[in-house]
């Protein structure tokens, strides 16, 4: 598991992470999510040694990354799949990878397998389309077979069918019991790999929770009303002192439960066509959320 | 450390621009040799030809071999495997001394072997010339295994200063513009001021003059101007290094 405590990443006067704090539990997919320029590649970065971090701490199963004698055994991470030499071929790419780490050659075949690259394995990865360089970006991740995957936007920019393999591999690799992270800012993606959230906004965490609590908890929820007497249910609401927005045929009733509306209307001997609870995707929830960070960040400037 | 030694020679020799830059380092003095002993008139050949040919491209050699190792460490970042290497292997020192044994050994075989054939198919042309040996000099051992050490120092160099301007324009631009332009101007500019011979001070021309069959007047001598120009490289280095670890990558 990942365990990341206060990790703070100053560049200059810029704070790109802000006492940044969150956990990621082996056996599940948690998506890191954010908004572009949110710190969430910074993060990954100063996890794993690569940037300095001026505060706080990222371990890995209670060990710093940087005291790992062989990190490709223990943390598998891709952050960014065109971290290649387009003139070197699949196979030496990752055989470097494996030789520094005193893995033999041979694990480099099976992990060219595993990504279904061993046809093109002598190819220089300058002549890859993106959805290859992300399949050998998955394969040099596997080549230790760690217990922990971190992966950078891993969709970004692929066709449909590579980010149903992308997502289908995460799944897998969490069902083998690993802590995976992986970041995105397409949030529809987000719901559909990930069982965890870790929501962060200019750096700073926003919130932890599985991905059915924060749409539950953020998203907006709604009761559609369909009737031939809409109008004596919309005024008997209103004097209630309900927030109701009619169009021809349907009224929404915001912030209320659907029971109550049913009630209301068999109280009032209004007939109902159709009551149904609407609920805002995760991306209405993920903007309402970052909007207010974003505000929060405006007035905190202003302060200064 | 062996392992990070396996891993960088690796990355090294599976790059096909690495092997081009190599095969060019090799094939540009040996062929000005064997052009040299070729077309030169007879007349003119002496017993030192043939060394004070192969030592002459000395100085083309090491500075074509010094483009190698810049390019060791520059590429990783162009093609931002840098990020890959130290992800891999956290301990940066460690990444930084395999290189250096890498390059180390690359400059020193690279510039032995240019030395063994241009002296070996040298004699071999000036033999069916009919012109009699000895072809190399009697002080000619000394100046070629300064070679092979200029070979690696100037690699080692070059991957320093790769490593602190992180491209490979620049770093390939410091490492020519230094012998050819920097160390002319500041020499010139310190004898106008100073009556003693400055110019044994710039350290890449008495580095490079390690490779003379006969030593210039008022040097350090042959194993001193090497080993005046190795702690110059010496210093590059060390602060190469600890850029490489305080720097993000």
């Amino acid at each position: 598991m990942i365990t990341v405590d206060g990790l703070t990443k100053r560049y200059g006067s810029t704070v790109a992470v802000d006492n940044l704090s969150f956990s990621v539990e082996p056996g599940v997919v948690t998506g890191f999510l954010g908004p572009n320029g949110s710190g969430k590649s910074t993060t990954m970065r100063c996890m794993i040694g690569l940037d300095r971090m001026q505060a706080g701490r990222a371990l890995f199963d209670g060990k710093p990354y940087s005291s790992l004698r062989n990190p490709l055994h223990e943390v598998g991470a891709l952050l960014d799949a065109g971290n290649a030499h387009s003139g070197r071929t699949a196979r030496n790419h990752l055989r470097w990878m494996a030789a520094s780490n005193g893995l033999p050659a041979k694990r480099v075949d099976e992990v060219l397998d595993i990504v279904g690259l061993q046809q093109v394995a002598k190819k220089r990865v300058g002549q890859f389309s993106l959805g290859m360089k992300q399949r050998l970006g998955i394969a040099s991740v596997l080549l230790g077979d760690p217990r922990v995957v971190i992966l950078d936007e891993p969709a970004n920019g692929l066709d449909p069918e590579g980010i149903r393999w992308i997502r289908e591999m995460l799944k897998h690799l969490a069902s083998q019991g690993r802590a995976v992270l992986v970041s995105s800012h397409l949030l529809s993606e987000m719901a559909l790999i990930a069982d965890e959230l870790v929501v962060i906004g200019k750096g700073r965490l926003i919130e932890q929770c599985t991905v059915d609590q924060f749409i539950s908890r953020h998203a907006r929820k709604w009761v559609v009303v369909r009737s031939p007497q809409l109008g004596t249910l919309v005024d008997v609401a209103r004097a209630k002192g309900m927030q109701v927005a009619t169009n021809e045929t349907t009224a929404e009733f915001h912030g209320v439960e659907s029971e109550i509306i049913g009630e209301l209307a068999a109280a009032n001997g209004v007939v109902l066509h159709e009551l149904s609870t609407q609920t805002g995707s995760l991306e209405d929830a993920f903007l309402e959320v970052t909007a207010t960070s974003v505000e929060y960040h405006g007035q905190s400037e202003a302060a200064k | 450390m062996i392992a990070t030694i396996r891993s960088e020679w690796i990355k090294l020799r599976s790059v096909r621009s690495n092997v081009t830059t190599t095969i060019v380092a090799v094939v540009i003095p040996l062929a000005i040799t064997l052009l040299s002993v070729t077309f030169m008139r007879t007349s003119g050949i002496g017993e030192n030809t043939l060394s004070d040919f192969v030592l002459g491209t000395g100085s083309i050699a090491v500075l074509l071999i010094g483009v190698i190792g810049v390019l060791c460490i520059t590429q990783e970042y162009s093609q931002g495997t840098i990020r890959l290497t130290l992800a891999a292997t956290p301990k940066r020192t460690r990444v930084y001394l395999a290189k250096f044994v890498v390059m180390a050994l690359v400059g020193a075989l690279v510039t032995g072997f240019i030395i063994l054939a241009s002296t070996t198919v040298g004699s071999i042309i000036l033999e069916s010339r009919d012109v009699s040996g000895p072809h190399t000099g009697p002080d000619s051992g000394s100046a070629f295994v300064a070679m092979i050490l200029m070979g690696s120092l100037v690699a080692l160099l070059g991957m320093a200063i790769g490593t602190l301007t992180r491209n490979p324009p620049s770093a390939i631009t410091t490492l020519v513009l230094w012998p050819l332009l920097v160390e002319g101007i500041v020499g010139a500019l310190l004898s106008l001021a100073f009556e003693d011979n400055v110019t044994r001070w710039m350290p890449f021309q008495t580095g490079l003059n390690s490779m003379f069959a006969e030593l210039p007047e008022g040097g350090f001598g042959r194993w001193g101007s090497l080993g005046y120009f190795a702690a110059w490289v010496l210093l590059v280095t060390v602060i190469a290094e600890r850029g490489l670890k305080r720097r993000d990558a």
